[in-house]
């Protein structure tokens, strides 16, 4: 399983993603992405340039954040 | 009859009576609301109890039909929402703190349908918080206690639909599922849970968690109330643009066609590769009852349906990271730690892979649509395990430990990702008294034929004559 380095995830958020983390959810982040990385990547084999790309579905009217 | 033998009764039942002014929908409700009243304070099943806009709704629906304006099966039957379905003027909580005095002014689609085919609205059923887990354990309103345990998890995301139901403190419930989340309470709970064809049912209306993965759906103690809440739900609605313009059949009216027609496929890969011996052994059970009917069971080959974990994970993180985004800006602290941290998760999942997934789930979706070319339907099982402790956060199977939300999601997720049906009915119980859930996977678009082979089992599964320790 890929390991990631917490300081990673970190200066993503900081960054690019510009989304304040508490660092105490970071290990959490690790975890899961870390189980998921390896699968991602054998996403490969479905050889998937041969497929047409998705439309993504437009989803209905998205409902109003409240502040 | 006495209040608990009403609560007891399917909503076809009820809804007969009814029909024939032999039970008053007012009686009805009341006999929910005391059930309620009697049992949610411990129990933690409704975050909203509608009281007074039951018994009105009670009131118009015996007046509509005592001046013979019958509306149909549902007129009068007392239902209830998962809480991320919008109610105009009542509060939708969607089992957050963040959402926590929000009043919709509209209603979704699918609560306006149910309203306009007479149904009663009992309430607002407690939940994951978000929809974001399969467990059912919400930090901020308690968790709903399963009937057949207390010390057992519902299952999420639609917990409190799937215990009030068990219960018999709704006769029947509206679920969402993403990954699972009216299947795997269905299946933890002991009733049935349907999760029709991506676009079958609208989500206008209804807060979402990963738009392309979302469905809507039933949530009943029977397939046949299944069926009669779906003939209600389905349909194409403009306000929904992945709703399909696709004819509705009559579900009720196939359900007793003979099933010695029909094909079904059981997939080993994935689904039987790691399973609690007691769900194997119910959902193989299940299989040769199905044969005993007549049903041609045959062993079928998914050979890529592991890679949905993978593709379902990079669509959900994203899909939802992008919806929460902003509340995750500024309200981060008010979120449950374990939804806080899976949402966040999706800010590293990378564009590439999020598009890889989604041209993934074409090719898997492809796959199963051949394999369904074949056999009517696929069988499988719901669930790997039966309800776990509620404080479990890792459970063994075969000699493997991995997280429990892992393991509830893991025969159910690829199905989000395909977008086909998939209607969970109880096969049997653990010898610990759990259920366990069959699922059963059909056609794009014909829920029908699942719900037909649904019902043909449910008249011979061994489940049929329990009911849970702590319905009323």
């Amino acid at each position: 399983m890929t390991s990631i380095p917490t300081a990673l995830l970190q200066s993503i958020a900081d960054l690019l993603a510009r989304v304040p983390v508490d660092p105490a959810d970071l290990p959490a982040n690790v975890a899961q992405l870390s189980a998921q990385l390896d699968g991602l990547a054998r996403l490969d084999d479905l050889d998937l340039l041969n497929v047409e790309p998705a439309t993504v579905v437009l989803p209905p009217t998205e409902v109003p954040h409240v502040r | 009859m006495s209040g608990n033998e009403l609560t007891r009764l399917s909503i076809a039942e009820a809804g007969e009576r009814i029909r024939r002014r032999a039970l008053s929908p007012v009686e009805l409700t009341r006999a929910y609301l005391d059930q309620i009243q009697a049992r949610n304070a411990d129990g933690r099943y409704y975050l909203t109890v509608l009281h007074d806009a039951a018994l009105a709704a009670a009131r118009t629906a015996e007046q509509e039909i005592g001046s013979g304006k019958y509306r149909g099966p549902l007129h009068g039957i007392p239902v209830a929402l998962k809480d991320l379905v919008m109610t105009r003027g009542v509060r939708t909580t969607c089992g957050s703190r963040i959402l926590k005095d929000w009043v919709p002014e509209t209603d979704a689609t699918v609560a306006a349908r149910l309203a306009a085919a007479g149904a009663v609205l009992l309430g607002k059923l407690n939940m994951h918080e978000f929809a974001y887990g399969p467990t059912g354990v919400n930090p901020h309103y308690g968790t709903p206690s399963n009937p057949w345990g207390a010390d057992r998890m519902p299952g999420g995301s639609s917990s409190g639909s799937g215990a009030a139901v068990a219960a018999g403190l709704c006769a029947g419930a509206l679920g969402t599922d993403t990954g699972g989340s009216i299947r795997i309470p269905a299946s933890l709970c002991g009733i049935v849970g349907l999760k029709p064809t991506y676009g079958r049912v609208s989500r206008a209306g209804v807060v979402p968690l990963a738009w392309s993965l979302d469905h809507i759906g039933p949530m009943t103690r029977t397939v046949t109330d299944a069926a009669l809440l779906l003939q209600a739900l389905a349909g194409h609605d403009p306000a929904d643009p992945s709703t399909a313009a696709v004819p509705v059949p009559d579900y009720r009216r196939g359900l007793d066609d003979d099933p010695r027609t029909l094909r079904v496929g059981l997939v080993r890969e994935l689904f039987f590769e790691r399973l609690d011996p007691e769900v194997r052994a119910a959902v193989e059970a299940a299989a040769r009852a199905l044969a005993g009917l007549g049903v041609q069971v045959e062993e079928v080959r998914l050979p890529r349906i592991h890679h949905a974990g993978p593709a379902t994970f990079a669509i959900i993180t994203a899909e939802s990271m992008a919806y929460h985004e902003p509340y995750l800006k500024t309200r981060a602290s008010e979120y449950g730690a374990d939804v806080r941290a899976r949402l966040l998760t999706g800010q590293f999942v990378l564009a590439t892979q999020y598009l890889k997934a989604q041209r993934a789930r074409l090719v898997l979706r492809a796959e199963v649509d051949t394999v369904l070319a074949r056999v009517d339907a696929l069988l499988l099982p719901t669930t790997p395990i039966p309800a776990p402790r509620l404080e479990a956060r890792e459970v063994a199977v075969d000699g493997v430990t991995d997280d429990v939300r892992g393991w509830l999601t893991r025969c159910t997720r690829p199905i989000n990702l395909t977008g086909h049906p998939a209607l969970s009915v109880p096969c049997g119980l653990t010898t610990g008294g759990l259920p366990i859930g069959l699922q059963l996977v059909g056609r794009q678009f014909d829920e029908a034929t699942v719900l037909r082979l649904g019902h043909a089992y449910e008249a011979v599964s061994p489940f049929r004559d329990h009911r849970p320790p702590q319905a009323g």
